[in-house]
């Protein structure tokens, strides 16, 4: 299909021009590097003092970092360097090339940027992810595995989907350059269990800036925490997020091609 | 004198012009800054509560008031400069700060203070509310409060300089998001943004009293808090201005070499 | 005209025993620029060496350039992309420093970034904006007012003939973000002016403004130079800039200073043809034996012949055909230029 050849010229431009300077590894390597340091040391830092927050033990707390980390990756790889493309390009009139080219403005959009790098973080997120999962006992069943693989899938589809509705936004409200920063701002609180949080802000980031989706579930699956209402709503959010963020993308655009000049 | 006074305030109020074109963003962004200590607030509460309700010499609403003040303080000694630098200078907007009769360290002084008029009142009435929500608890001595004032303001000066400083590392590489994330890794740690400096290890407690990053936001929080002794205020204060004394030879011998490099290459 | 006068660089100033220097506004006195710059390798090992130890390329940006500016003067400073224009003029408003050479600028050094040398210019970028972006153009008019020290009487008095010439009226108020390019580059002109300054460098101020705004601003430059008295040194890719404010030019290509002198000058040195534009009823006749056809429109021909031949040919076509009008011109200026690139470049 040509969604398939798309991506695959889209990769091959972004990676070319990163990988012309192989000191970009080294240098990235190093960032990476220093962003797990801070999470283990202040985790490291913790667990000096106790064995166990709000019922998880360290090491599934480890893993919930790892995924922490493997999701980040993930976001800051495939889905936030196009949609901060987007708004940028809604700003300075650049848009106006991507509406006339013959393939869909939504998947260009997407996959019209990656931050080459970022494959690092995938690499050390789930490096730590199994070795925390070892650390644990090995004691994963098949069915929670899968169940782990759906709640990452579905995370990610939500975060795409949410991702997708805060930088259609950009097309009424032009000034708010920095609108995909709520997510990243709230994302830090994604490195603990949500449990561990109040009501209110629990539910925020829940159902309004769907953190949980991304970390916290996905690792309940592994930890056999994960009820079938959660697993449920998990499926359904992603499903329906995804469709609702279409339409509301279908939305956007007609109401840029009527005010545009 | 006079020029300089006049020039802040209409710097002021170019930024407070900024500031309304943004107010968007700007909500957004305080977010961020009120999430941060209050994840480390409830996480930290969460360890003490399982812990029999104190860690260290920290109980659990004794927590919740360290991370709400240290929220305030670092809201007021906070600066940005760092991030802009690189930008400034690959579109020349550098250039023009050259072409004027006046240090550009100016216009960014007053735009940072600015911008906390704006936000500071509006974060600590959050800061009240959350007070509320998690029992936090403040005593204060008059004394406190006297020396909390400079301590503050040597503080934010201190910071200040430090981060304009790095944030001139632009001249030398466009790698500032690096360098960057090293300073942010110190400061995090060795500032008590992350827990209080008296829970960490022992020789970490050491380097980060030698070190300026304590005395830019842990130190003036510990104050307030009434953690310190009158006397251990007083050295600290000291020591701050001993930073102080240093950071300000360093802006200008940074500075100036700075300078020299971009009129050398140019851009 | 030998081949030899065209491609010795033409510049009075470089003699000896030139005008004393305390009447000049500028004095440039050899200047050179080279730029070092670090080459990029490819390959593994050659970016690990790369870390330790990196080649150094020399580039040179302007090699001894020499020229002056009386005060009031305006001066073009023409040259292709690269050719050291923007450089000049980042070294006369103190941004770089020179490898080589002596500048001095009102009797400053300009690199020295004296304070009360930067009170005295203005720098105008065509590509750049110093208005900040998302206020209105008048707060950042006031901004100016301050750091300049202009007193309150004088900037509203200077406010009111900028707004006048530059017919600033409803722009000041909008934020910078919401004007057209043309808008913009007016209220940047007129904020570059605000403290009167008395040397002016203005590097391409017209870019990318229709023909209109250009017309407009080329009127404002003479005319502020005119009630002012301001030194202006400007670049252009546009000749017709050129030609309706400078009387003087200097070209440069290179690094290298090929021309001072009058335009005319110039023009008169580097021009071997002539053009001849003739009217006819149609575009049937073959006119190839006169000289090189350019073009023919409704019957309007458009001629080049070498300027020795202009009155022979012009005698025989008047003499040969039905011609209802004749019109004798100079080349395009663009012509001339890049003739002088192209001889130089031989």
């Amino acid at each position: 299909m040509n969604y398939l050849r798309l991506i695959r010229v889209f990769f091959r431009i972004n990676v070319a021009g990163e990988l012309a300077y192989r000191i970009n590894f080294f240098i990235n390597l190093f960032q990476s590097i220093l962003g797990l340091g801070t999470a283990l040391a202040g985790f490291a830092i913790i667990f000096s003092f106790t064995n166990s927050l709000g019922g998880w033990k360290p090491d599934e707390i480890l893993a919930l970092v790892g995924v922490y980390v493997l999701i980040g990756g993930i976001i800051r790889f495939a889905i936030q360097p196009g949609m901060e493309q987007l708004i940028q390009s809604v700003r300075d009139g650049t848009f106006d090339f991507t509406l006339t080219k013959p393939e869909d403005a939504q998947l260009l959009t997407s996959i019209g940027r990656i931050g080459i790098w970022e494959i690092i973080n995938i690499g050390l997120g789930f490096v730590l992810l199994i070795i925390a999962l070892v650390r644990l006992g090995g004691r994963i069943g098949g069915l929670q595995a899968i169940e782990f693989l759906a709640m990452l899938l579905a995370g990610s589809v939500i975060i795409y989907s949410f991702f997708l509705i805060l930088t259609t936004l950009a097309f009424w409200l032009v000034r708010v350059e920095n609108i995909l920063t709520i997510f990243q701002s709230m994302y830090e609180a994604g490195r603990w269990p949500i449990s561990l949080y109040p009501g209110w802000l629990r539910y925020g980031l829940t159902f309004v800036i769907p953190v949980a989706f991304a970390t916290t579930i996905p690792v309940e699956a592994l930890t056999g925490r994960l009820n079938w209402e959660t697993l449920l709503i998990a499926l359904i959010l992603a499903v329906g997020l995804f469709a609702a963020s279409r339409a509301f993308w279908k939305l956007g655009l007609r109401h840029y091609s009527g005010t545009s000049a | 004198m006079k020029y300089l006074f006049r020039l802040y305030i209409q710097q002021f109020k170019t930024t407070f012009a900024m500031m309304f074109q943004y107010r968007a963003s700007l909500v957004i962004w305080m977010i961020g800054q009120v999430l941060e200590p209050l994840v480390y607030l409830i996480v930290w509460s969460t360890v003490s509560n399982g812990n029999g309700g104190s860690v260290g010499n920290y109980t659990t609403t004794a927590f919740a008031s360290y991370f709400i003040v240290l929220m305030l303080v670092n809201q007021f000694t906070y600066t940005w400069v760092m991030y802009d630098y690189e930008y400034r200078i690959r579109e020349g907007m550098l250039s023009f700060a050259l072409l004027r009769p006046v240090h550009p360290i100016h216009s960014d002084v007053a735009d940072n203070i600015m911008s906390k008029a704006i936000t500071l009142p509006i974060l600590t009435v959050i800061a009240i509310g959350l007070g509320f929500a998690f029992h936090a608890s403040l005593a204060v001595t008059p004394w406190m409060v006297v020396l909390f004032i400079p301590g503050l303001l040597l503080a934010f000066a201190l910071r200040f300089l430090l981060e304009w400083t790095l944030a001139q590392a632009a001249f030398w590489t466009t790698r500032v998001n690096a360098i960057n994330q090293i300073y942010f890794f110190l400061l995090l740690f060795l500032s008590g943004q992350i827990a209080p400096l008296s829970l960490l290890p022992h020789p970490i407690q050491i380097a980060a009293k030698i070190l300026p990053f304590y005395w830019t936001i842990g130190f003036p929080t510990e104050l307030l808090l009434g953690r310190l002794t009158f006397v251990g205020t007083l050295e600290g204060i000291g020591i701050q201005i001993a930073w102080l004394l240093v950071s300000l030879a360093l802006v200008r011998v940074v500075w100036r070499a700075g300078v020299k490099v971009y009129s050398a290459v140019g851009q | 005209m030998s081949s030899e006068d065209k491609t010795k660089p033409y510049n009075p100033s470089s003699r000896q025993g030139n005008s004393p220097v305390t009447n000049l506004v500028i004095h440039i006195q050899g200047l050179s620029k080279t730029y070092t710059v670090n080459e990029q390798e490819e390959g593994a090992k050659a970016t690990m060496r790369g870390i330790f130890h990196r080649k150094k390329l020399e580039v040179p940006a302007l090699s001894d350039i020499s020229f002056d500016l009386a005060p009031g003067e305006i001066v073009g400073f023409l040259g292709p992309n690269g050719a050291g224009k923007t450089t000049t003029l980042k070294m006369l408003s103190g941004l770089l420093h020179p490898t080589s050479g002596d500048a001095t600028v009102l009797g400053y050094t300009p690199w020295k970034r004296e304070k009360a040398y930067l009170q005295q210019i203005t720098l105008v970028m065509g590509q750049r904006a110093q208005l900040v972006w998302d206020i209105p153009a008048i707060n950042s008019f006031e901004l100016n007012r301050v750091i300049y020290r202009i007193p309150l009487d004088d900037y509203q008095r200077i406010l009111k003939e900028l707004t006048e010439l530059l017919e600033l009226g409803p722009l000041l108020t909008k934020p910078v973000r919401n004007l057209s390019l043309g808008e913009r580059m007016k209220c940047e002109i007129a904020a570059a002016l605000l403290h009167r300054p008395k040397v002016v460098f203005l590097d391409e101020p017209t870019i990318g403004l229709d023909v209109t705004m250009q017309r407009r601003i080329r009127a404002f430059i003479a005319e502020y130079n005119q009630r002012f008295g301001a030194t202006v040194l400007m670049t252009s890719h546009y000749m017709a800039d050129v030609a309706a404010l400078c009387k003087r030019v200097v070209v440069i290509h290179h690094g290298r200073l090929l021309f001072n002198g009058e335009l005319a000058l110039l023009l008169q040195k580097f021009t071997s043809h002539k053009t001849i534009v003739i009217q006819l009823g149609e575009c049937q006749a073959d006119l190839k034996i006169y000289g090189e056809v350019l073009s023919c429109e409704d019957g309007r021909y458009t001629l080049r012949v070498p300027k020795a031949d202009t009155a022979r040919i012009t005698e025989r076509l008047l003499a040969d055909l039905p011609v209802v009008d004749l019109l004798v011109e100079d080349p395009p200026i663009e012509e001339v230029i890049d003739r002088v690139f192209t001889e130089w470049n031989q």
